[in-house]
């Protein structure tokens, strides 16, 4: 039937067209995973798959409404066909042995990404609203950025210290949740040096949207400079032991240091202020102010700020001396 | 004749209680002696069956009536049959995520309860559905005394659950709600499935008034059915629930 | 005034307002008596808000009147079988009415409305995200005890609910008013039933609603916990106003069920039956049973924030990822309820104008059941990153993709169907078309989330956003114009203006084309779903600026639909007989449809679909025909 051979001619014609379009837009990040390449070759066949079909079922229906439109005065009806069960039959089992293969390459792909390194670099993820910690148990380094040695494989043991979040690199491709009560691992090789984000991806709460932290990819060499640059020892000065424990535990992700508005009020000139709250009272930003604004986040609200913000699970993550470390901090920050 | 009519199906009646009876009491030697999920899942499966033959007519349903009429009251009283089955199965699917969830948090381990309290709440309802089946067969045979007197026993049985549950067992368990895996699985299944032990009580209340009121023939007596149905249904949630809960596997530590 | 208080939906808000307080009072009363603290972060505790709203639902329904004639039956009273409310003109509509054909357009305009506010909420959140950095919804900008991006979170969220909700309520409207008249019945096998399920839905909304007033909330309409835990009191307001929005979707679907299986005309076998009641049977079976399952997963969170039961609390030996198994074991089904009706609808409407049968009937009938059936089977594929277990993520992969074979055979059975048939394009053709193309898109950009490599990086993104909106668009939104723009005349008498819908047509369609793609190109690049805000040096921008421009387009388009409605219904061109030439049994009689639908049943002398074939009958009207009694 002519008819066929010319759907069958725009079919084609159409699906090298779009799939050379998707091709041209760029759809991903750079591949930067080994990871990534395995997911990368998936999606390839994903975007044949869709250039194919969406071109058969549009080509061939656009066709249709063009070859057997009514024309201006034509009566009567369309050809009286019922069904064709040989069609049924084709149009039912093609796509059954097509998706079995798909869903097989997609376990082979899957178990590409899960290949386990036994020498992989150990680091643990520890996730809190809205910050990011890294800490290297090997090498008893702590981190706000995630270094990593590139074409070394590194093992990521993921804790949550309140809610879900999700350990995302769009480069790196794979992602994996971050429960809190379970440990979630997630295995990563990182093929290219640079600088990239790892983004939270499970919403979170408010600051979902900024719960980010850097991530370094290194040569070899440069990767053991860092390591042996990052000093494990506690330090002698409390202001430094403050900032530190500041930047690990999220702090910083909501009260800024240098006067500028964020989530939570600025800490620069916060120590001895007299500060307004949500009740219209006036406080005295002391220690006890301080500290007691750690710990109980709800009390004692800032005006212009919301409550149930802050977590108000720090009493659970410091201890006493932890605190009067952070306080060091806040009053080196100027009054 | 009258008494013919009913002596039958009462005597039937009496005759799977037994039964269940005797089943209950086999689980508990399940538990004790065996210890194995498997066999109290068959036993409790063993008593869903009669219950849901016996007691529910579940035949009933697949009965195919011919009439055509669809104004008729006969074939209203079929639609209003399948209605009911049909909000009993999706009423399932609350029971069925609540089992899964048991399991899932707890495995096969069991909270610590009291077995005395477990099968004397058991028996109050097992009983009452005898008398259920009793009031809702001598009312379809004619005898509507016994109905009454059987619907009044079931009142007094169902109250009597509930207080045994919420009343004593509640106030008396080992563990709070907020007490671990334990007090989220046991009060969350026996809340609900006490919650609607009241909605059937407060059904059951409902019919008998009516029928002290002469408002049910052997003819018609649809609510008199839906309510006994009703009330078997959360039988057998019970009859899932009691073995997930006090046999099956080892006390939490 | 008195008019106005008799009116069921008036006195029913009355009772709500009087019953919330009442439950507020006895709540608060009790906790004082405890010795319990009894104020909150809303004046009142959140034990008394919730009981509160929950009396106040409960009260609603009292003050209705929909709980009439149950009430008479229990005080053993009689009622009459029909109420013909006809004499009440306009009025009927704001009070419980049995007849099906009113509770189809209460769910009709209650769906609009519905629409309309949470699509609104997507223009404000949409505006935001129109270019990097936060515009206005910033840490400082302070409403209903929520700083900017707190409340873009339940903005974001509550649109995904209300969307939710008004499709279950559309699907409601259509399933409700064409399914009796498709099968030749006089009314629901349950026709006070049928009232309870919309009546119930009007308190449910009003309870969602209000969680935007009360401190809102921020975990997306998927409410995880341990995150959904600790949010403010908006929470449990979001929780109750589904859990109750749920008994209606539950018992819609027992009565449809009950009504195909008992009362269709003798003579109408199963495979005689229009294709939408297959579809229709399909997804009341589904909102049956699996809705119970999302009911289940919020009450748990909902006992856990009230009474401390440790479900999902890892403290308390809880599994937050349980929640997640509980609530996708319905949410999955759930979006298959949302097209299921509407890829019914396709399948019913192509025949008419493509003047052909429907190619292959039966497969396209089984189509239905195979989706649904599948469909219960394929919840993993949302926590494939989860941390659920392992063994779990291949097998789900493997039932997800399953699901593209049913799917499938309705796609070709359309092109089959439209194949050498003589097509004209009147404006509910063009809806069904497009409906067919977008669903497509939705389908075909299934496969990679599928796929659980490519999900992992796909998971979160706007890809999906643009996948889930492509797919509800195509088996809903498009389908669901086309059914009103089709029906339209059954209903009123008039037709709606075809100008307008071609325009409204032609402004949707790119526009909704532009917003998805953008999604979808944006999330595959990095850009992750439920932010308030993004980097701009991820160069975004512009996409985002698309997607805005294209949902305020959208946003135009439906209400040049809502303007066409109302307009036609009182200026519309007169449209009293078989304008579609149909051969479906309600075209047969009068337009509007008389109100016992068919006053002379009718009989099943031939197939549904036969067109083409002169001289053959779908049914036939015996007039003169005695019933001997």
């Amino acid at each position: 039937m002519k008819h066929m051979l010319l759907i069958g001619i725009l079919v084609a014609i159409s699906t090298i067209s779009i799939h050379t379009g998707l091709d041209s837009i760029g759809l991903l990040p750079p591949q930067a995973s080994a990871q990534a390449i395995a997911i990368d070759e998936l999606f390839e066949w994903h975007v044949w798959m869709i250039s194919f079909l969406f071109s058969l079922i549009v080509v061939t229906l656009v066709y249709s409404l063009i070859a057997f439109r009514r024309r201006r005065g034509e009566t009567g009806d369309g050809a009286h066909i019922e069904g064709h069960a040989g069609l049924e039959v084709l149009w039912t089992m093609a796509p059954l042995f097509v998706v079995v293969y798909l869903a097989f390459i997609g376990a082979q792909s899957l178990g590409e990404t899960r290949r386990v390194d036994p020498s992989a670099l150990e680091v643990d993820v520890i996730a809190g609203q809205w910050f990011w910690r890294f800490e290297y148990p090997g090498q008893g380094v702590v981190s706000t950025e995630l270094v990593l040695p590139v074409d070394r494989q590194v093992y990521l043991r993921m804790e949550s210290l309140d809610v879900i979040h999700s350990f995302w690199v769009p480069e790196f491709r794979v992602k994996q949740d971050i429960v809190p009560g379970q440990v979630t691992e997630l295995r990563i090789t990182p093929i290219m040096t640079g600088s990239y984000k790892v983004l939270c991806a499970e919403l979170c709460g408010t600051s979902h949207a900024y719960m980010e932290a850097v991530v370094i990819v290194l040569d070899e060499s440069d990767f053991a400079d860092w390591l042996a640059g990052q000093s494990a020892s506690v330090e002698d000065d409390p202001v430094a032991r403050g900032r530190r424990l500041s930047e690990q535990n999220g702090c910083l992700a909501c009260h800024s240091v240098d006067g500028s508005q964020k989530v939570g009020p600025t800490w620069t000139g916060l120590f001895g202020s007299q500060v307004r709250l949500a009740d219209d009272s006036v406080a005295l930003a002391d220690e006890n102010f301080i500290i007691s604004s750690i710990l109980d986040p709800d009390m004692q609200v800032v005006e212009g700020y919301t409550a149930g913000v802050m977590p108000s699970n720090y009493r659970d993550l410091f201890e006493e001396s932890q605190l009067d470390d952070i306080v060091a901090y806040i009053i080196s920050l100027g009054k | 004749m009258k008494a013919n009519k009913t002596n039958n199906p009462l005597r039937l009646g009496l005759w799977v209680f037994l039964l269940l009876a005797l089943l209950t009491a086999v689980e508990f030697a399940f538990a004790l002696w065996f210890g194995s999920w498997l066999l109290l899942l068959l036993a409790a499966l063993a008593k869903a069956g009669l219950v849901l033959v016996y007691y529910m007519h579940i035949a009933k349903l697949f009965k195919v009536d011919e009439s055509i009429d669809r104004e008729s009251y006969g074939y209203k009283l079929a639609t209003n049959r399948l209605g009911l089955w049909l909000f009993m199965v999706s009423d399932s699917f609350i029971f069925g995520g609540l089992m899964l969830s048991r399991l899932n948090l707890m495995g096969l381990t069991r909270p610590e309860l009291d077995q005395a309290l477990g099968l004397g709440v058991t028996s109050l309802l097992l009983v009452s559905s005898f008398f259920m089946n009793r009031a809702e067969t001598s009312l379809a045979g004619g005898d509507r005394r016994a109905f009454l007197a059987s619907a009044f026993i079931t009142i007094l049985l169902g109250i009597g659950f509930i207080i045994g549950v919420l009343g004593v067992e509640w106030q008396l368990a080992p563990f709070g709600p907020g007490d671990g895996p334990q007090g989220t699985v046991f009060y969350s299944m026996t809340g609900f499935h006490a919650f609607h032990v009241f909605t059937g009580i407060v059904f059951l209340v409902i019919i008998f008034r009516n029928g002290l009121r002469g408002r049910y023939s052997v003819e018609k007596h649809w609510a008199v059915e839906a309510c006994a149905v009703y009330w078997h249904f959360v039988d057998v949630v019970w009859i899932f629930f009691y073995p997930a809960l006090y046999l099956i596997g080892t006390v939490v530590p | 005034m008195k008019e106005f208080f008799s009116l069921g939906l008036v006195r029913g808000l009355v009772y709500q307002f009087f019953g919330a307080l009442a439950g507020i009072g006895i709540i608060s009363g009790i906790r004082a008596l405890m010795g319990l603290e009894t104020a909150g972060s809303f004046g009142f505790s959140e034990p008394a808000w919730v009981f509160g709203a929950l009396l106040g639902a409960i009260t609603f329904l009292f003050g209705s009147g929909v709980l009439d004639d149950w009430l008479k039956w229990a005080a053993g009273e009689e009622t009459a079988d029909h109420h013909d409310g006809s004499h009440l003109g306009w009025r009927r509509y704001f009070g419980p009415s049995l007849d099906h054909k009113v509770i189809g357009i209460q769910y009709l305009v209650t769906a609009l409305f519905v629409m309309a506010v949470g699509g609104s909420l997507a223009l404000v959140f949409r505006t935001e995200l129109a270019a990097s950095g936060l515009q206005f919804l910033t840490t400082t900008f302070q409403v209903f005890q929520q700083n900017g991006m707190q409340l873009y979170n339940t903005l974001m969220s509550l649109h995904g609910m209300l969307m939710i909700v008004s499709i279950l309520l559309g699907i409601a409207a259509l399933m409700n008013y064409a399914v009796p008249l498709l099968i030749g019945a006089r009314d629901m096998a349950f026709p006070r039933l049928n009232a309870f399920s919309f009546w119930i839905a009007v308190p449910a909304a009003i309870i969602l609603l209000s969680s935007l007033f009360l401190g809102g909330f921020d975990t997306g309409w998927t409410g995880y916990p341990p995150l959904s835990a600790r949010a403010p009191l908006g929470m449990q307001m979001f929780f109750l106003g589904v859990s109750l929005a749920g008994f209606s979707s539950i018992l819609g679907g027992l009565n449809i069920l009950a009504t195909v299986i008992r009362l269709r005309v003798p003579g109408m076998a199963p495979f005689r039956m229009p294709i939408f009641v297959w579809a229709s049977v399909a997804t009341s079976i589904i909102s049956l049973t699996a809705t119970q399952l999302i009911g289940l997963s919020f009450q748990m969170v909902m006992l856990q924030r009230l009474f401390g039961l440790g479900f999902f609390d890892p403290a308390k030996g809880g599994n937050p990822v349980l929640f997640q198994h509980l609530f996708w074991f319905y949410s999955h089904p759930a979006v298959y309820v949302f097209v299921l009706p509407g890829l019914g609808i396709i399948s019913e409407l192509l025949p008419v104008f493509v003047r052909k049968p429907l190619f292959g009937y039966r497969w396209v009938a089984m189509s239905s059941l195979g989706i649904a059936l599948v469909g219960f089977l394929v919840w993993g594929h949302h926590m494939f990153t989860s941390g659920m277990a392992e063994y779990l993520r291949v097998p789900f992969m493997y039932s997800t993709l399953l699901v593209a074979v049913p799917t499938g055979v309705k796609f070709f059975s359309w092109v089959g169907t439209v194949w050498r048939g003589k097509i004209s394009f009147p404006t509910p053709m063009l809806y069904v078309l497009a409906g067919i193309i977008v669903f497509l898109m939705g389908g075909l950009t299934g496969p990679p989330n599928a796929t659980v490599a490519t999900d992992l990086h796909l998971h979160d993104t706007y890809y999906i956003v643009g996948h889930f909106h492509d797919t509800m668009f195509g088996g809903y939104i498009f389908p669901f114009f086309a059914a009103i723009y089709f029906w339209f005349p059954k209903v009123t008498g008039r037709r709606m203006n075809e100008t307008l819908g071609k325009i409204q047509f032609w402004l949707l369609t790119p526009s909704f084309l532009a917003l998805t793609f953008s999604m979808m190109q944006v999330g595959l690049l990095g850009m992750r779903r439920r932010v308030a805000d993004y980097d701009p040096a991820l160069g975004f921008d512009l996409s985002h600026l698309v997607m805005t421009i294209s949902g305020f387009l959208v946003a135009a388009s439906a209400l040049l639909f809502i303007i066409n409605l109302i307009h036609s219904a009182r200026k519309g061109e007169p449209a009293p007989g078989n304008i579609w030439d149909s051969r479906s049994p309600e075209w047969q009689v009068a337009s509007p449809m008389p109100v016992e639908n068919y006053e002379i049943p009718f009989e099943v002398v031939g197939e549904p679909y036969d067109y083409g074939m002169p001289g053959s009958k779908f049914v036939e009207f015996k007039r003169g025909r005695h019933e001997s009694k």
